[in-house]
């Protein structure tokens, strides 16, 4: 079955070595954690978190450290797919969803449309600047600011509040149609632009503004 | 339970590493899941803050609703950006786009 496929032998060999690589990664992790978890030392909620944290942590940094642009990606992905996992874990379905859906079904996919609309596919090795370890010292000041931040402050009464999602949609269109209105329109100038941006410039050439104006208004 | 302190670790750790990538990346579009990242870093912070201090909780999921919709247009329009810089400059690299610089 796998050898009547039409796979190029490399990409046999990525998928190999990528499952591989994460299986070896993953089993350990998934081993402690669940005997921690038969242990009862943590609970079934923490193994998921823990699961999703060291998805999201190796995604980000397979994303900002692999030097072919399209392995970068694929990374992305698995991050934003634990990041979904997260909005799951604090009960609120509908981001989760959207999550999914618009990042998943639409950015990534319009990131690998772009990448595969530049570069990419001919030389998909990208070279970083020569910045990197004013940026590495910058991103270790910072999250251990943060880090440091969230451990120290005192943050009240916490409640684990369920959020309800019967009404989702009343109560936005309700408190907050302003705002929605604005991405509506931000959306919408977002879409122009980027057509105006991605014409060709040969389209411009030929296309006469005038008739094209016309043509927007019959 | 899961103390919100996990979360805004998660969170940090996030938003730090897509910074690093914003700064430290040539090509356009790793700059731009870099950033990606970060937005998905803050949209963490939002929904666990709804979660665990409002009692209504409802803002903080509208405000992730809106970044979700904010960076999938910001991505339709720069990856316009980035084709247009392509067909000019042949490359994607931020610093062929120097034109403004003196």
């Amino acid at each position: 079955m796998i050898d009547r496929l039409p796979l190029p032998a490399q990409f046999d060999r990525l998928i190999i070595a990528g499952g591989t690589a994460v299986a070896l990664v993953m089993t350990p992790i998934l081993v402690v954690l669940l005997a921690l978890m038969i242990g009862d030392e943590i609970s079934a909620a923490e193994l998921v978190f823990w699961l999703a944290f060291t998805v999201i942590v190796a995604g980000a940094l397979g994303t900002v450290l692999l030097s072919n642009i399209v392995h970068a990606a694929l990374a992305l992905i698995a991050t934003l797919l634990g990041v979904a996992a997260i909005y799951l874990l604090l009960a609120t379905e509908f981001i989760a969803l959207v999550q999914i859906l618009v990042y998943g079904g639409g950015v990534v996919i319009l990131i690998i449309f772009g990448l595969m609309m530049t570069n990419a596919q001919a030389d998909p090795i990208v070279s970083d600047g020569s910045q990197k370890p004013f940026a590495a010292i910058v991103g270790l000041l910072l999250g251990s600011i943060f880090i440091a931040a969230a451990i120290d402050a005192e943050w009240g009464a916490q409640t684990t509040a369920v959020i309800p999602f019967r009404d989702f949609g009343a109560r936005l269109f309700r408190d907050f149609i302003v705002p929605v209105i604005i991405v509506g329109v931000l959306l919408d100038i977002a879409l122009s632009g980027a057509l105006i941006n991605a014409r060709s410039s040969s389209d411009d050439d030929e296309a006469e503004p005038a008739s094209e104006e016309s043509e927007a208004a019959s | 339970m899961i103390p919100l302190e996990n979360f805004l670790i998660l969170s940090g750790i996030l938003f730090a590493t897509g910074l690093y990538g914003v700064l430290a990346r040539r090509s356009a579009i790793l700059i731009l899941m870099s950033v990606e990242l970060m937005l998905a870093a803050v949209s963490i912070n939002f929904i666990a803050f709804a979660a665990y201090l409002d009692g209504e909780a409802f803002s903080g999921l509208v405000f992730a609703l809106f970044v979700i919709t904010v960076a999938a247009a910001e991505v339709g329009l720069a990856l316009g950006i980035v084709l247009r810089l392509f067909r000019e400059r042949r490359t994607s690299y931020v610093d062929a786009a120097d034109s403004l610089k003196w």
